[in-house]
């Protein structure tokens, strides 16, 4: 199925508001789910400062479908009960895109992301930055993350962070 | 002024909460500890690996750049034109061999030497370039691992380290021939001693995640040295078997030598921590910037002679187990915050778990001890010149 450009920027979207909704709504089992099928589909976070600097190391490093899992497991069963719960709420807006084939568009937008810690209810910026997506696009016009790269400004976290960006 | 004063408890097992929280002995600590008699470790050159690399940091407000030059030599300056102060670097990393200054454009090589500076027949007369080089605070290397102090009272770095040296130069891979990986930057919401305290020392109890990974810890020893009550850890490696909860088993795989003494904590007096487990390197450089907030950067790190197939093993395990978002470690990070509010109480933190006799001081403790963090307490209160109440 041929998208239209209407119907391509449609799409996009409609994944990028799906992931950001499952983030904040704590659904980790919703956010695997904006992920593609395949062994090869991962989630990087990382500070751009490391990439300008060709240091690879991030702060989240799944590079695999397995490592996707691992980390719902972590938020829904390891670490359960032992931090302080936070809202967060994500901003994104696409500023580019490109269809690579058929099947295949890379995405850049940006992101900016708030959160509330629950015990002092006081709202502080997270972290801002970019998404680096491939995006894989099916037969019957649905789209998934192949890979996402959050590429963070805040090369200095003012949080630990249990959800990833 | 008047400097602050607290008086400390009887009990050796005992902190006031008041340590953590007055902001009025903070001035007073970054004088005597921060800007005294002490080795703050800032950097590991391998951070640096090229001719012209660069690197700049804040320790405790003082702004440093650390420097490659050309020859390969390792230096360390403040950030600042010897003119008039001005912040000389605005990167936080970089490659450069010289550094201009562009607020009267002073411009200066790695060596630290002023080697131009525009209109000189209008400064003072006998104005000489010599004069006026970066300035330097002292520093010393051990095993790449950079070290400075800004007092001239502080002893030798050898001295300083200790028996803690051994286990330093062991955690760094024998040999302090590293790589860096990169970083992960994080601020806390704790005062540094409450970062500090929480840090090197981790209750088993609170991870979850050994026991769902069927994890158990492995035999170890943990002791104290120096009268600054470094910590160090040693102990051999417990890889988990049986079930797991995890898919991707190598996030807690050992693919590395020696797994008898797999695992290492060194924690130096004042704040900094380093680790090494399982595949993991990793050096902790912390700074308070005010009483209520520590600045700590996980820098990561793998060997130098590590294959293709062992670097990207340390990456993967290197981003996912230890930091402020690491599997076994995120819930640390939590305790730093906790802490930090819970001390805003009356009282003092009584340590438990170890203490035999409250009256005295030990330096060999078992593995999850509570109590080798005294021995660092009672520098802290002699530092400070706080009176420990009669018995």
């Amino acid at each position: 199925m041929t998208l239209s450009a209407v119907e391509l920027e449609a799409t996009l979207d409609r994944l990028l508001l799906a992931d950001a909704n499952a983030l904040d709504s704590k659904d980790m089992q919703g956010w695997l789910a904006n992920y593609a099928e395949e062994d090869q589909a991962s989630y990087y976070c990382r500070a751009a400062e490391n990439t300008e600097n060709n240091l690879k190391l991030g702060f989240m490093f799944d590079d695999c479908r397995e490592r996707l899992e691992d980390r719902v497991t972590y938020v829904n069963e390891i670490w359960v009960g032992t931090f302080q719960d936070y809202r967060t709420r994500h901003f994104v807006q696409r500023i580019g895109h490109r269809q690579v084939d058929k099947n295949t568009a890379e995405v850049v937008s940006n992101f900016s992301v708030f959160m509330t810690p629950q015990d002092t209810g006081v709202t502080q910026v997270l972290a801002a930055g970019q998404y680096l997506d491939t995006v894989r696009l099916s037969d019957n016009g649905s789209a998934k993350l192949l890979s996402r790269r959050a590429e963070l400004d805040t090369s200095v976290l003012p949080r630990y962070l249990v959800y990833p960006i | 002024m008047a400097e602050a004063t607290l008086t400390w408890p009887k009990n050796y097992n005992e902190v006031p909460k008041a340590a953590f929280t007055r902001a009025d002995l903070y001035a007073d600590e970054i004088k005597r500890i921060f800007h005294g008699a002490e080795w703050h470790p800032i950097a590991h050159e391998s951070e640096l690996p090229n001719p012209g690399d660069f690197k700049t940091m804040r320790l405790a407000g003082i702004p440093l750049l650390i420097s490659r030059d050309e020859a390969g030599v390792v230096r360390v300056f403040y950030n600042a034109c010897s003119h008039r102060s001005n912040q000389l670097e605005t990167a936080v990393m970089g490659n450069k061999t010289e550094f201009e200054c562009p607020y009267h454009r002073w411009l200066f090589n790695a060596k630290g030497d002023l080697v131009g500076c525009p209109n000189q027949r209008e400064f003072l007369p006998g104005f000489d370039k010599a004069d006026y080089p970066l300035g330097q605070p002292r520093f010393e290397l051990f095993f790449g691992l950079i070290f400075v102090t800004f007092s001239s009272e502080t002893e030798p770095l050898e001295t300083f380290l200790g028996e803690a040296g051994e286990t330093l130069r062991e955690l760094m891979a024998g040999d302090g021939r590293l790589k860096l990986l990169g970083y992960q930057k994080v601020r806390y919401d704790s005062n540094w001693k409450g970062y500090n305290d929480n840090d090197g020392y981790h209750a088993p109890l609170l991870h979850a995640a050994f026991k769902m990974l069927n994890w158990q810890g492995g035999k170890g020893r943990q002791y104290t040295c120096t009268r600054r009550g470094h910590v160090c850890f040693e102990s051999a490696l417990s890889v988990a078997s049986g079930p797991s909860v995890l898919k991707d088993k190598d996030l807690i795989a050992f693919k590395g030598q020696d797994p008898s003494v797999g695992s290492r904590i060194v924690q130096l007096f004042p704040t900094f921590v380093s680790t090494k487990h399982l595949d993991v390197i990793n050096l902790r450089f912390a700074t308070p910037i005010d009483a209520e907030t520590t600045e700590v950067h996980y820098a990561y790190f793998a060997h130098q002679d590590d294959d293709d197939e062992m670097l990207r093993h340390r990456l993967r395990q290197s981003s996912n187990l230890l930091g402020p978002c690491g599997l076994i470690s995120m819930e640390d990070a939590s305790i730093f915050h906790r802490i930090h509010i819970g001390s805003h109480t009356p009282g003092n933190a009584i340590f438990q778990k170890g203490v035999r006799d409250p009256s005295k001081l030990e330096s060999e403790f078992l593995q999850n001890d509570e109590s080798g963090n005294l021995p660092r307490w009672e520098y802290y209160r002699s530092v400070m010149g706080f009176e420990r109440a009669e018995a």
